[in-house]
C-alpha cells in the first residue's frame, strides 16, 4: 500500500511539475497579453517533434538546447505575424485564432512527421534506476525530469523577482499601459513574453516526449488539461497554477493508481446489483476508469462555486 | 417593399432547398445535401450563441451529440416496436433533449460570458465526451450505436428508404428551424441577447438581467442542436462519440466563424463552403485539414466578419453603382493570387506524394526532377511579388468605388 | 410632497477605506435634487449604490418605501428608477433606434419574450422614434451608435435612460466633456424631458446646477455636509469652506 502510494505521489510529481512548465507559460501569456493561447499545448509537441528529429542526427543533448529555441522562435513570429494582426478584432477573435492555430499546428506535424508515433528515446546516459524502493524502480530519466523543472521554475522565478525585464514584466502584468506611457517598449515585451512561454513549452515538449510518447495527438492529451489548471489556478496566477498544476498531476496519479470503485462503495453499503440493471456501467465504474474526467470536473466545479478560481483576482 | 423583398428572400431560400437534389442528383451530391441541410441547423444554432449572445462556446457539440444519441435511442425503440410513430418527429426528439441538456447546463454556465463561459463549455464538453466513453451501455462505447430508420409507421406512403427522401425531409426541418431562428431574433430576447453582447452591464440598468438573457438563448441554441443531431441520427442511422466532442465543438466555430458570425447568413454560407469542403477535397487530397487549418486562419486574420461580411462590405459600392470599377482590380490581384495558392499547394502536394508521376491540374509533374521544383518555387515567389505588388492599386480602385460623393452623412 | 427615494444611514467601505460615511438623504417626488461635491467626495459610488452596482456595507436605501439596497440593478430599474453613467455606456453595435428601444422594452411588459415579434410592435416603435425626436436623433436612427459624435453619443445615453418612463431618473455629469453650446442644448433638452419626474443630478458647473435644481446636498468626503434650496447653499459657511478650499487646492 506504502509502495503504492509513494510512486504515485513521485509519478504525480513528474506529471505536476512538467503541467506547471507548460502552464506557467501559459500564464504568463494570459497575464500580459489578455489571451488565453488555445495552441500552447502545440507547441510543446512541436518541441517533441524538434527534439526527435535532432535526436536523430545530433543526440538528445543537442535537442535539449536547441529545440525549445526553435519554438521560442516560432512563438515569437506567431504573435509578431499573426496575433498582433488579430488583437484589433478583440478578445473572442484571439482565443478563435489560437485556437485554428492549434487546429493547423496538428496538421502541419501529421504533414512533416506523419500520423504515426515517433520513437523518440531518452539518452542511454539516463538509461537506469535512480533507485530501487519495495522492489520498484525510480528511473533516473524521470529524476531528470523533476530536476529540470524545478531548476527552470528557480530561474523563472529569479528573472521575474530580481532582473529589471522582470520587474517590467511583472509592472506590464498590473497596469500595461503605465508601462507603456514609461516609454517601455510594450509589444516587444509581448514578443519577447510569448517566445520565452512557448520556449517553455517546447522544452516541456522535449523531456516529455521520450516518456509521454511523441505523436500527434499528444497536444490535444495535454493541451486541455492545461487549460484547466490555468483557469483552476486563477487566471494570471503563478502560485495559483503551480499549485493546481500538483494539484492535479497528484489526483490524476492518485486516481490511476488506486484500485476502489463504485462496487466497493456499494458492498461498503450493503447494496448490490445484477449485471443486467440498466445502470450497470455507473455501478462498475472504477476511480482509473474516471481518472481522466477528474480535471474537468474540477474545473466545471470552481468555476461554478468560485469563477476566479483558486488564487485568482480577476475577474473577466 | 421591404415586406416583399424579405418574403422573397425566404421563398428563394425555399425553392434552392427544394430544387438542389434536381441538379445535384448522384448519390455523392445527395449525400452532400444531407449533410448540408445538418451542417447549417448547426451553424446557425452556433451563431445564436457566439454572434447574436457573444458567447464563445468549445463545447455546442454537446446539446447536438446528446440530441443525435437519444434520436438514434429512439429509432431502436421504434424498431422494437416499444413505441409507435413516424421517423418524420425523431428531429424533435433530437430538440427536446438539446433543449434539456441546455436548460441543465446553463442554469450555472451563463452567470458570465467571455473566457469564464469559454472553459465552462470546455469542461463541460470533455466531461461529456469522456463520460459516454466509459458509459459503453447507453453510448456504445468507440464503435457508437446504429438504428434502422425504416421502421414505424409511413408517413404519407414514405418510408424514407432513400436518401432522397431524407433529404426532403431534412430541407422540410431546415427550413423550419431557419425561420424560427430568424424570427427569434426580431423578439425582445433575440434583441436583448444582442444588447447583453455589446454591455452586459447597462442591460442589468435597463431592467434585465444578463445571465436570464443568456441563459434563453442557451437554451434555444441548445433546441436548435438538438434538432440538428437528430437530423444527423436520421441521415447515417448512426452516431458516436466523435459527434459529442471536441472534434465537433470544433468544426462548428470553424463553420460559424468563416461563414461570418455578425450576419443571420453568415453560418449558412460557412457550413455550405465548410460541407464542400469537407466531401469533395477530401477525396482529391489526404492534405485537406491542411488547408482548412489555413483557410480557417487566414480568415481571422484578413476577414474578421467572415465570407459574409466580406460579401456586406460591397454593399455601398452596390448601392453607388460603382462595383464594376472594382472589376479589373480584383482581377488584377486575384490571378496572380490564385497562381499564388496553386503554385503552393503543388509544392505541399508534391512533397507529400509518393508516387514516380504526380497529376495535378491535369499536367503531368515528376516530383524527383529538381527542374520540376524550382519551376514551381519560381512561380511561387513571382506570383506572391505580383499580387503585393497589386494590392496597392486594389486599395486605391477600392476607395474610389466607395467615396460618398457628397457630405450625406458627415453632418447633421 | 411625499418621498420617493430615502437613504438612511448609508456607508461603503473599499477595503479598509471608507468612502460612503454615513449618508442620510430624503428626496420628494416630483423634485429636481443636484449633488455636488468636490472630485472623489463619493458622488458616483452614491450612484452605484442607489443603482445596485453596489453593495452598501450598512444602512438602507428606500426607493418607493420598498428596501432596494444590495439589490441587483435589474430589479431596483424595474421598479421604476433609471439612470445615466458619467463615462457613455451604450450598446455601441446596435443602432440608434435599438439602443431606445431596448431600454423600452422591460417598462412596456415585454420581458424576456420570445413570441412577440419586436417589427409588428407598432405602439413601441413610436414611442421609440419619439423618444429619438426627443433627443434630437432621429435622423440617425439607423446609425451604429458606437460611431456617433460625442454629444450625440451623450444624448443616447440620456435617452436610454429616460426612455423607460422612470419615475425616479438619476444623471451622473450629464454634460460632462461638452462644448459650451453644447451644454445649453443638453440642460434643454433634460428639462424638457424629466418635466414632470423626479430628478437627480452629479454635475460640476455650478451655473447647470443653480439654474436646474430645486435642491442641492453637498457630499464631502463621504459625507452629507448641508442639503437645502440653492440660495442658502450659497450662503452656506461649510460649504464654502468645503468648496472654495478645494478650488483653491486644485487649481
Amino acid at each position: 500500500m506504502l509502495e503504492v502510494f509513494i510512486f504515485a505521489t513521485l509519478n504525480g510529481l513528474v506529471t505536476g511539475l512538467l503541467l506547471f512548465m507548460l502552464a506557467s507559460g501559459l500564464t504568463l501569456i494570459f497575464s500580459m497579453m489578455g489571451v488565453l493561447n488555445f495552441a500552447h499545448a502545440s507547441f510543446y509537441m512541436l518541441g517533441a517533434y524538434f527534439a526527435f528529429s535532432i535526436s536523430q542526427y545530433i543526440g538528445f543533448w543537442a535537442g535539449l538546447i536547441f529545440a525549445p529555441l526553435i519554438v521560442g522562435v516560432l512563438g515569437a513570429l506567431v504573435e509578431r505575424y499573426g496575433l498582433r494582426r488579430v488583437h484589433k478584432s478583440g478578445h473572442v477573435a484571439e482565443l478563435v485564432f489560437t485556437f485554428g492555430l492549434a487546429f493547423l499546428i496538428e496538421e502541419i506535424i501529421q504533414f512533416v512527421w506523419g500520423r504515426d508515433t515517433k520513437n523518440y528515446q531518452y539518452p542511454d546516459l539516463l538509461d537506469f534506476p535512480l533507485f530501487t524502493l519495495f522492489g520498484q524502480e525510480f528511473s533516473a530519466y524521470r529524476g531528470f525530469m523533476i530536476a529540470i523543472s524545478i531548476g527552470i521554475f528557480i530561474c523563472l522565478y529569479r528573472v521575474l523577482t530580481k532582473s529589471r525585464i522582470g520587474i517590467i514584466i511583472q509592472a506590464a502584468i498590473t497596469h500595461p499601459n503605465t508601462v507603456a506611457n514609461l516609454g517601455h517598449n510594450v509589444p516587444l515585451v509581448f514578443m519577447g513574453v510569448f517566445g520565452v512561454g512557448t520556449a517553455l513549452a517546447g522544452l516541456a515538449g522535449v523531456i516529455a516526449g521520450p516518456v509521454l510518447t511523441t505523436f500527434p495527438g499528444m497536444a490535444a492529451v495535454l493541451g486541455s488539461i492545461v487549460f484547466v489548471i490555468v483557469v483552476i489556478g486563477g487566471l494570471g496566477s503563478l502560485a495559483g497554477a503551480f499549485i493546481a498544476s500538483l494539484l492535479i498531476g497528484l489526483l490524476q496519479s492518485y486516481a490511476i493508481a488506486s484500485d476502489v470503485g463504485m462496487a466497493d462503495f456499494l458492498n461498503l453499503i450493503g447494496v448490490s446489483f445484477e449485471r443486467s440493471h440498466p445502470l450497470n456501467d455507473l455501478w462498475t465504474l472504477t476511480l482509473p476508469q474516471v481518472a481522466p474526467i477528474l480535471p474537468y470536473l474540477l474545473l466545471v466545479l470552481v468555476l461554478v462555486f468560485r469563477p476566479t478560481g483558486l488564487l485568482g483576482k480577476r475577474e473577466e | 417593399m421591404g415586406l416583399i423583398k424579405k418574403l422573397s428572400v425566404w421563398i428563394g431560400y425555399l425553392v434552392a432547398l427544394l430544387v438542389a437534389p434536381l441538379f445535384f442528383d448522384s448519390i455523392l451530391a445527395i449525400s452532400i445535401l444531407n449533410q448540408m441541410t445538418i451542417a447549417i441547423i448547426f451553424a446557425l444554432s452556433y451563431n445564436m450563441l457566439l454572434g447574436q449572445g457573444g458567447m464563445l462556446s468549445f463545447g455546442h457539440a454537446v446539446y447536438f451529440g446528446l440530441g443525435g444519441f437519444l434520436a438514434v435511442h429512439a429509432l431502436i425503440l421504434i424498431e422494437h416496436e416499444t413505441v409507435f410513430f413516424s421517423i418524420t418527429f425523431i428531429p424533435a426528439i433530437g430538440g427536446i433533449i438539446g433543449l434539456l441538456a441546455a436548460v441543465f447546463i446553463g442554469s450555472f454556465s451563463t452567470r458570465k460570458a467571455g473566457t469564464v463561459f469559454a472553459m465552462i463549455s470546455l469542461g463541460i464538453g470533455e466531461l461529456v465526451a469522456s463520460s459516454s466513453l466509459i458509459f459503453s451501455d447507453f453510448f456504445g462505447g468507440e464503435a457508437g450505436i446504429s438504428g434502422d430508420r425504416t421502421f414505424g409507421p409511413l408517413f404519407f406512403g414514405f418510408d424514407f428508404a432513400q436518401n432522397i427522401e431524407i433529404y426532403y425531409l431534412s430541407a422540410v426541418w431546415v427550413f423550419i428551424a431557419t425561420i424560427f431562428m430568424y424570427l427569434f431574433t426580431q423578439t425582445p430576447a433575440g434583441r436583448m441577447a444582442n444588447a447583453v453582447r455589446e454591455n452586459p452591464e447597462r442591460a442589468e440598468f435597463i431592467g434585465y438581467s444578463a445571465r436570464k438573457v443568456r441563459f434563453i438563448s442557451f437554451c434555444a441554441s441548445g433546441l436548435f442542436a438538438g434538432i440538428a443531431g437528430g437530423l444527423f441520427a436520421l441521415n447515417y442511422e448512426f452516431i458516436t462519440e466523435e459527434n459529442l466532442n471536441a472534434i465537433t465543438s470544433g468544426r462548428v466555430l470553424l463553420m460559424a466563424y468563416i461563414g461570418g458570425l455578425g450576419y443571420f447568413i453568415g453560418p449558412i454560407i460557412g457550413a455550405v463552403i465548410l460541407t464542400l469542403m469537407n466531401s469533395l477535397l477530401s477525396n482529391y487530397s489526404e492534405l485537406w485539414m491542411l488547408y482548412l487549418g489555413i483557410m480557417f486562419l487566414l480568415t481571422v486574420m484578413f476577414l474578421p466578419k467572415g465570407f459574409a461580411g466580406f460579401i456586406m462590405m460591397h454593399q455601398t459600392a452596390w448601392v453607388k453603382g460603382s462595383l464594376k470599377q472594382l472589376a479589373v482590380p480584383y482581377l488584377i490581384t486575384g490571378i496572380p493570387a490564385l497562381l499564388f495558392s496553386t503554385a503552393c499547394v503543388a509544392i505541399i502536394e508534391m512533397s507529400a506524394s509518393e508516387e514516380e508521376v504526380f497529376h495535378y491540374l491535369g499536367m503531368e509533374l515528376n516530383p524527383h526532377s529538381i527542374f520540376t521544383w524550382v519551376i514551381a518555387i519560381i512561380i511561387v515567389v513571382a506570383s506572391f511579388y505580383a499580387t503585393r505588388r497589386s494590392l496597392l492599386q486594389l486599395a486605391n480602385a477600392w476607395e474610389s468605388a466607395n467615396e460618398i460623393p457628397d457630405s450625406k452623412d458627415s453632418e447633421s | 410632497m411625499s418621498i420617493i427615494l430615502s437613504l438612511n444611514n448609508v456607508r461603503k467601505n473599499f477595503g479598509a477605506t471608507e468612502i460612503i460615511r454615513g449618508v442620510s438623504l430624503d428626496i420628494k417626488r416630483g423634485e429636481k435634487h443636484a449633488i455636488i461635491g468636490p472630485n472623489g467626495a463619493g458622488k458616483s459610488t452614491l450612484y452605484h449604490l442607489i443603482s445596485g452596482r453596489h453593495n452598501v456595507t450598512s444602512g438602507t436605501i428606500k426607493f418607493k418605501d420598498k428596501e432596494i439596497q444590495n439589490k441587483p440593478p435589474f430589479e431596483i430599474a424595474r421598479l421604476g428608477l433609471a439612470r445615466s453613467f458619467q463615462v457613455t455606456n451604450i450598446f455601441p453595435r446596435l443602432n440608434v433606434f435599438e439602443n431606445i428601444r431596448c431600454a423600452l422594452l422591460w417598462s412596456n411588459d415585454y420581458r424576456y419574450s420570445f413570441w412577440h415579434l419586436l417589427g409588428k410592435q407598432t405602439e413601441l416603435n413610436e414611442k421609440a422614434m419619439h423618444v429619438l425626436e426627443q433627443i434630437g436623433l432621429k435622423d440617425k436612427a439607423l446609425y451604429p451608435s458606437g460611431e456617433l459624435a460625442y454629444a450625440q453619443q451623450r444624448a443616447l445615453e440620456l435617452g436610454i435612460a429616460v426612455a423607460s418612463d422612470a419615475e425616479l431618473i438619476m444623471l451622473d455629469e450629464p454634460v460632462a466633456g461638452m462644448s459650451h453650446s453644447e451644454a445649453e442644448n443638453a440642460v434643454e433638452l433634460i428639462k424638457r424631458i424629466t418635466q414632470g419626474k423626479t430628478l437627480i443630478m452629479v454635475e460640476h458647473d455650478m451655473n447647470i446646477v443653480f439654474d436646474v435644481a430645486d435642491r442641492i446636498s453637498v457630499l464631502v468626503y463621504g459625507e452629507l455636509i448641508a442639503t437645502d434650496e440653492p440660495k442658502n447653499i450659497r450662503a452656506n459657511q461649510k460649504v464654502q469652506e468645503a468648496y472654495l478650499g478645494e478650488v483653491a487646492t486644485s487649481a
